[in-house]
């Protein structure tokens, strides 16, 4: 191995766009404008070190993963693993990538071959892949690693409670010692003592072999548990890049409100008074794409910038800002990030009278 | 007095295995009042999903062994024929499944089968099923739902069909909603925007609401009572705020230290020790006693019912009350290593 790939990152994603086109009619589809799912997506993964991607159902989190596994080609870009640029390996180049990249599906019930019992579908990379050595045994101890019992390997999908199928999923894509995993939403479905297990076991596989991961997930305290770094995506654009331990104090109106939206834990005293950020207004769709910053109809800040909860700068209307690095190297797209002392939330309530409405 | 809303009474569901029975549910009684919301936490696989899918009488494929009732406003649902049990699904109990993929059809329309459910059971039209199908799909806030509508399901995101399936569940607007994990698949503000909608439904037409969840904090936000569940059975149940406030179950505590925080540093999490038992053959006594840090001689003599401990809270420990003030502190090892 030359020097130079020890320090270069393990994953470097540049200008991914996926589009799916819209079509209509079956005999003579004909195509309507495209879903614009992922677009101009860059970023990097440094060895055994994990970026955490949240955001919005829909904004193109799940395809951006499926891009990186290789199950889907994209409409332009690269994926660099190791320095090689995968998007276009076939053949026993593509098998080796096989091997290397796992991917632990956001719906596990769709990714289980319900004919195959849970032994087989966590056995059945060993098997493809020719790896030597008991397989029975190396299927009951995945299975144990993720908390399952010996008595499950003999059951079928449909067999299992939802929070089992997707640890089976968990398991399979640890079958063949990966060196980037691929998680999206792998946790959604456990209870917290689960969940707890599960994610330690992935830390402690990230210090043993190094493995890099790429983590999607909504639960925020998730994210913050697993991942060094994190980006947040809207409508298919990384619209703030950080550390994770910002993530608390975000600077992106969007970020502002995802995290404000996360409930509070009981039992731990805080947030008994929690201050939501309610965002008013229509979801932006990926087939129209909104002008400007895809946040702006939706955006207290640019509210509290205009003076007027029914307006927003001409900027955010009509230029899309750039994703680029502010004073303290987080990455950012918006004209008007916050500042401390940004009252995001009574901007927020403000929006949410109508025009011609009363005081509330 | 009119009877609940619904009332399990001692449910017990055994699939049968190679391997002998799965007690998958054994022993449940749970009952929940109109215009209240009921929350379900519990381990994965301690047979929630189970219980409202027998409510729904949606098991009969793996030809389950099923004892107890489920009473719908006093009526045993598990007693009624098929043809009339066709007549309470959707409009009577509406239920959000788990897995979406599961319960939508890969080759219809997303529009059309949310029509179509409208259709099996109001007198409406083609076209009028279809607008209020989109009109469902907008109000689950899917953007551009006319054009949404027309899609098939694996053109959607995960949490896109998840909103299907809430639309295809609320539509009928049922007296009973039994949603399992609904909001898994959903950011935050998604999913406030989501319960809200559910909330809303429940404050104006009085329905009744299940929520399953693995999530703590949105139990702890939205329900009126709790019920935690484990292998099968609950181990405590009562008002969500006393619950979560005064939890009296040792697994309730396990669940509510692991949690882990948005504004923790990356520790290590402390999962209760252990795993989950086999449901074909489980402990004696206390199903949870082989991973429980407080388990005395008692614990493993006999199979604890839940006792009320008065203001609706009960829970089915045998610890004597008072020394359960001496709970652990959260980061604190237990003392012992928990035997298998
Ligand atoms: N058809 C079946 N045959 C045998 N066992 C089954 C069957 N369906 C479910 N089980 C078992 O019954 C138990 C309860 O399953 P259930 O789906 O109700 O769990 P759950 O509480 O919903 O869990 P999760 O939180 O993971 O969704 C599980 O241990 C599961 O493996
Ligand atoms: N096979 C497909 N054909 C057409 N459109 C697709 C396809 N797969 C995804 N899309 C569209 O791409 C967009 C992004 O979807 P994606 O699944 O990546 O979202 P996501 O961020 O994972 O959302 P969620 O949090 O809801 O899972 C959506 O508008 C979706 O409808
Ligand atoms: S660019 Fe304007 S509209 Fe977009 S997030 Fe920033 S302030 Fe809000
Ligand atoms: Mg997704
Ligand atoms: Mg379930």
């Amino acid at each position: 191995m030359i020097d130079g790939t020890r320090t270069r990152p393990l994953l470097e994603v540049q200008s991914l766009t996926k589009r799916f086109p819209l079509t209509r009619g079956v005999i003579f589809a004909h195509s309507r404008g495209a879903v614009h799912a992922v677009e101009d997506v860059t970023f990097t993964v440094a060895r055994g070190r994990t970026l955490g991607i949240v955001g919005e159902s829909g904004s193109g989190k799940s395809t951006t993963a499926r891009m990186i596994a290789r199950l889907i080609d994209p409409t332009s870009g690269t994926i660099a693993v190791d320095g090689t640029d995968i998007t276009r390996l076939v053949g026993a180049d593509l098998r080796t990538l096989r091997q290397q990249v796992q991917m632990v599906f956001q719906d596990a019930y769709g990714s289980l071959n319900p004919r195959q019992t849970a032994g087989q579908i966590v056995g059945a990379p060993l098997r493809v892949h020719h790896v030597p050595g008991d397989r029975r045994a190396h299927v009951a101890g995945l299975l144990e690693r993720v908390g399952l019992n010996p008595e499950h390997a003999a059951r079928y999908p449909h067999e299992f409670s939802g929070g089992q199928r997707q640890r089976i999923g968990i398991a399979r894509a640890l079958a063949l010692s990966p060196t980037l995993m691929i998680l999206d939403e792998p946790v959604s479905a456990l209870d917290v003592s689960v969940q707890a297990h599960v994610l330690n076991l992935l830390t402690d596989l990230q210090d043993e072999h190094g493995i890099t991961y790429v983590v999607i997930s909504h639960d925020l305290g998730v994210i913050r548990h697993l991942a060094d770094r994190v980006a947040v995506i809207y409508l298919g654009r990384i619209v703030e890049l950080a550390d994770a331990a910002a993530i608390t104090a975000p600077r992106h109106p969007y970020t502002a409100a995802l995290v404000s939206a996360a409930p509070a834990q009981p039992g731990t005293g805080t947030g008994t008074t929690r201050q939501r950020i309610v965002l008013t207004g229509d979801a932006p769709s990926a087939i129209t794409l909104p002008t400007g910053c895809a946040f702006h109809a939706r955006c207290p800040k640019a509210r509290l910038i205009s003076g007027d909860p029914h307006r927003v700068p001409e900027r955010c209307r009509s230029e899309r800002p750039p994703l680029g690095p502010d004073a303290d190297g987080r990455q950012l797209a918006c004209w008007y990030p916050l500042e401390s002392g940004d009252d995001l939330i009574g901007a927020a309530q403000a929006m949410a009278i109508p025009v011609s409405g009363a005081q509330a | 007095m009119s009877p609940p809303l619904l009332e399990i009474d001692d449910l017990t569901v055994h699939f049968p295995s190679a391997a002998g029975p799965v007690r998958a549910v054994d022993g449940l009684s749970l009952s929940l009042e109109r215009g209240q919301t009921l929350g379900v936490v519990g381990e994965s696989g301690s047979g929630k999903t189970v219980t409202f899918l027998a409510a729904m009488r949606l098991l009969e494929r793996s030809r389950p062994e099923i004892h107890g009732r489920i009473l719908l406003d006093g009526v045993d649902v598990l007693t009624l024929p098929a043809r009339e049990m066709r007549e309470i699904r959707g409009p009577r109990i509406g239920m959000i499944f788990q897995d979406p993929l599961s319960a939508l059809h890969p080759l219809l329309r997303v529009g059309d089968q949310i029509a179509e459910t409208v259709r099996a059971h109001r007198d409406v039209g083609r076209r009028d099923a279809w607008a209020q199908s989109v009109a469902a799909l907008a109000q689950v806030g899917i953007p551009n739902a006319d054009e949404r509508a027309r899609q098939y399901p694996h053109q959607l995101s995960g949490g896109m069909r998840q909103r299907v399936m809430i639309a295809m569940a609320l539509i009928l607007e049922p007296d009973l909603l039994i949603a399992d994990a609904p909001t898994t698949a959903l950011d935050t503000t998604v999913e406030a925007q989501i319960l809200g909608i559910i909330d809303d439904l429940r404050t104006r037409l009085g329905i009744g609401v299940v929520l399953v969840s693995h999530s703590l904090a949105t139990v702890a936000d939205v329900a009126d009572t709790v019920a935690v569940m484990y292998a099968g059975r609950a181990v405590e149940r009562g008002p969500c705020q006393a619950v979560f406030a005064h939890p009296s179950h040792p697994y309730t505590w396990g669940l509510l230290d692991t949690v882990p925080a948005l504004g923790a540093e990356r520790s290590r999490l402390v999962p209760i020790p252990g795993s989950p038992p086999s449901l074909i053959d489980p402990p004696p006594g206390c199903r949870f006693a082989p991973r429980c840090a407080y388990r005395f001689d008692a614990c493993t003599r006999h199979l604890p019912e839940l006792v009320e401990r008065g203001g609706g809270h009960a829970d089915a420990c045998v610890l004597p009350v008072p020394g359960r003030g001496a709970r652990r502190n959260r980061l604190e090892p237990p003392g012992e290593e928990a035997a298998a």
